[in-house]
């Protein structure tokens, strides 16, 4: 174990009209091999685009994103993405958009299609292989995304909101289940940065919970989560922790 | 104040049909025109009236055919059901085509002279704006929400009332926005019309269309640019003062959609904002001209057509009387008209066939194939050119009013200078066929590949990044894709534009000689004016019909069907 990613100062805006609109400000965190860390936040203040900056789709204005030592520059392809919206390719069944990122990767044909049938079974979708993303619901949608972001195999796997297009059950099971490919020795990944702004689902999966807030978006609480797990939300340290967290944001 | 304003906008309106009466009038005398030097600098701002009055006579009858039509083929399925294909052929037919047709149908209504050729000309310009306004009045009639029919229905509005309150302002904002569209294309139309009856027709239409071709004929390259810029004003002039307000007016008839996603929202706002820039900087220039009192003025004014208050019941039951009437003389006189049309069609495929007639389908082939080249051309630069703008919204901004400025001179404004160079520089009336085919194809196509490009969604991009694709992966499984059942749009509209410049390129009249190319244009423009055969005429018009419905129908249509299934941005 070891610091993976850190970041140091990393401010981030948006031309607009002539100045310029501040996203979030003087940000500064690291997070440990293994880790799973939740970035909460109300709406607006900048944590998705932070993972964006994270990611290298989108470059710091100032700071530094220093990925195991090295500054990062550009997009890091030893990271994969969950989008909120899914972001799967409607013209491309299942098991195309499985592998779709493994084509830049350069493995064979016999290659890609291996791992991303591993991949789609360890998500839970066997027999949809050949399924186009609009026969599918929207649980089964993000298992593709989840897939698709497993099978590069990323060292760190970021989640943008992976749950808030989901209604409360699927979001449930789909939470549930995340957390069992993250336990997963069969499965590389082990870091995982989510963004959210739902207060209980960060509490539930987090090793480590940073609180965003304001406009332009500041680092302001770093808190690690120590329950055991699987989490009972009925729990009362479980509600302690939400609502320090609740007022930590209003 | 109000009746002052009343009285004014009364008095513009009277003074621009007296106007406009008082030429045709003076026109409809054959050989009353007197002598005028032909082009010269000095007429070229009552050319740009005469084609401005064309121009205008032409929308107000489009206008008067599209409301009712669009309304009954929504309101009334059982005669929508006759009236959506036939408009769906209608619209598919290359109106230049019909020219000669017009040309000699309303010369023999009049019995000849230049009243003829103005009538077709008006009547080719409406043919070009109509069908388009009404599919738009259609579209709005038929999307209205059920509740507020149903509303109504329940406090008991009349049917005319409930068109009036109802039917009558959903359909102003696609009607506004169609109507700029078919405004523009009325342009290309115009100067078409002028060109032919300058060139092969051999009449003189006083108008900014045989300015250019007749500037350029006698080598006065410096002129027909004047000619043109006069045209691109008057283009900029009428979007500035007529279209950009009319466009602000007609928001308010919207129904206000809930934006599903904040960031559209905010995209929204701000493209209000910029609208109400644009807006405040128009107001500005009325309020310095009309001393700001117009803004006012022009807001009763409208709303004043819109909300005709139906006084009593008495006054409505005569309204709906003469409503009626006209509707039903309407359709007599257009039945009447068609009838006569087909009896002379008949009358002339009765008659012995030309030899000619057998050349047909080569020509048809001929022509097809110089599409295809156009085709080709056209995507291969637009493609390239969409993708790049996609790529950054910094690039976007750049190519997309650079884009409406090229689109917005009619492709025909600069037949003469494309022919003169073409043929004098390479001598190949082929290669000029197909460039003038081209640039009534390409703003189609890159119009529909730009909005495509502008409608994949940021986190599809982001992903296709996350990912690692190289930017050839990104084409061929995303862009690609993503943009191809925009291409097709552009196809199918592209394909359209190009037939009908396929009219005015195979054949062209330029300083007392004919160029020409095998091909069916050609062979339609031969027929009528060199040959004077109806029969040759009516056959190659039939032709050419014939094979673009089928080629609409049996090809690009499912092409489109396929398309829209598979290539769906639905997430």
């Amino acid at each position: 174990m070891g610091k993976i990613l850190e970041l140091t100062n990393v401010s981030k805006s948006f031309p607009y009209g002539k100045g310029s609109l501040p996203a979030f400000e003087d940000v500064s965190f690291s997070v440990e091999e293994g880790e799973f860390v939740v970035i909460v936040g109300s709406s607006g203040c900048g944590k998705s685009t932070l993972l964006r900056t994270i990611h290298g789709l989108l470059q710091p204005s100032s700071g530094v994103v220093t990925y195991q030592g090295r500054t990062s520059q550009g997009v890091n392809h030893d990271f994969a993405m969950v989008f909120q919206s899914f972001a799967l390719l409607p013209w491309l069944t299942v098991i195309q958009n499985v592998e779709l990122g493994l084509e830049p990767k350069g493995y064979s044909a016999q290659e890609r299609r291996h791992k991303a049938m591993f991949y789609i079974d360890k998500v839970g979708l066997d027999g949809f292989e050949e399924a186009y993303p609009r026969e599918l619901s929207g649980g089964m949608k993000q298992r593709v995304g989840l897939a698709r972001a497993l099978a590069v195999e990323p060292a760190i796997l970021l989640m943008d909101e992976p749950f808030s297009a989901l209604d409360a059950l699927t979001a449930a099971s789909l939470r549930e289940e995340v957390m069992e490919l993250w336990k997963d020795r069969e499965i590389p990944v082990n870091t995982i940065i989510m963004v959210t702004h739902i207060i209980e689902e960060a509490v539930e999966m987090a090793d480590r919970i940073l609180i965003f807030n304001g406009h332009p978006g500041e680092l302001c609480m770093d808190r690690p989560v120590q329950l055991p797990r699987p989490r009972d939300r009925r729990d009362r340290s479980f509600s302690e922790i939400v609502d320090q967290v609740f007022e930590a944001i209003a | 104040m109000k009746g002052h304003f009343k009285f004014f906008w009364v008095l513009l309106a009277s003074i621009l049909l007296l106007a406009g009466l008082s030429q045709t009038v003076f026109h409809a005398i054959p050989g009353s025109a007197g002598p005028r030097s032909p082009a010269s600098l000095s007429s070229l701002p009552l050319d740009t009236l005469y084609s401005l009055l064309r121009m205008t006579a032409a929308y107000l009858i489009s206008l008067l055919f599209s409301l009712p039509y669009g309304y009954y083929a929504a309101a009334k399925p059982k005669v929508g059901r006759i009236l959506l294909p036939l408009l769906d052929i209608l619209q598919s037919i290359p109106v230049l085509g019909f020219f000669p047709a017009a040309v000699f149908f309303f010369v023999a209504l009049t019995g000849g002279g230049r009243f003829g050729v103005e009538m077709s000309c008006v009547f080719l310009i409406f043919t070009g704006q109509a069908w388009n306004m009404a599919f738009g009045v259609y579209e709005s009639c038929s999307t209205v929400p059920r509740d507020l029919t149903e509303l109504g229905h329940s406090y008991g509005l009349s049917r005319s009332q409930l068109y009036r309150r109802v039917y009558l302002p959903a359909s102003v904002p696609k009607l506004v926005y169609n109507s700029m569209m078919s405004w523009a294309g009325g342009w290309y139309f115009l100067i078409a019309c002028e060109i032919i009856a300058v060139g092969p027709v051999h009449y003189d239409l006083p108008g900014l269309g045989s300015f250019l071709i007749r500037t350029t004929e006698q080598g006065r390259i410096a002129d027909t640019f004047i000619g043109l810029g006069a045209l691109v004003l008057i283009i900029v002039a009428m979007d500035v003062a007529v279209w950009r307000p009319l466009t602000g007016w007609s928001a308010r008839f919207r129904y206000e959609l809930a934006a599903s996603s904040l960031v559209r929202k905010e995209g929204r706002r701000r493209h209000e904002r910029q609208r109400g820039r644009v807006n405040r900087r128009i107001r500005l220039f009325y309020g310095r001209v009309f001393r700001r009192r117009l803004k006012h003025a022009q807001n009763q004014f409208w709303e004043r057509i819109v909300r005709v208050r139906l006084r009593s019941e008495r006054v409505a039951r005569a309204g709906r009387w003469g409503w009626t009437v006209l509707g039903w003389a309407t359709s007599f006189l257009f039945v009447l008209l068609m009838g006569y049309a087909l009896y002379k069609v008949a009358l002339a495929l009765a008659q012995p066939w030309p030899a000619e007639a057998r050349r047909i389908p080569l020509a048809m082939l001929y022509s097809t194939l110089r599409m295809i080249v156009a085709y080709v051309l056209a995507l291969s630069w637009t493609i390239p050119i969409a993708v790049w703008a996609g790529s950054s919204k910094r690039i976007m901004q750049i190519v997309r009013p650079a884009a409406q400025i090229g689109a917005s001179i009619p492709a025909t404004a600069l037949f003469p200078i494309i022919v003169i160079l073409v043929i004098n520089l390479f001598g190949g009336m082929n290669l000029a066929s197909v460039i003038l085919i081209l640039t009534g194809m390409q703003w189609y196509l890159l119009f529909n590949l730009l909005s495509g490009v502008e409608s994949i969604p940021q986190e599809l991009k982001e992903a296709s990044q996350s990912l690692g694709l190289t930017r050839w992966q990104r084409f061929r499984r995303l862009t690609l894709p993503a943009i191809l059942p925009s291409l097709i749009t552009g196809s199918i509209t592209g394909w359209g534009g190009g037939w009908n410049a396929l009219i005015v390129s195979e054949y062209l009249n330029f300083s007392h000689k004919t160029y020409w190319v095998p091909g069916i244009g050609a062979m339609l423009d031969r027929a009528t004016y060199d040959l004077g055969n109806i029969t040759l005429m009516v056959l190659s018009l039939s032709t050419m019909v014939l094979v673009i419905v089928l080629l609409n129908h049996f090809f690009w249509r499912r092409l489109y069907n396929l398309a829209a299934e598979r290539f769906r941005l639905d997430l």
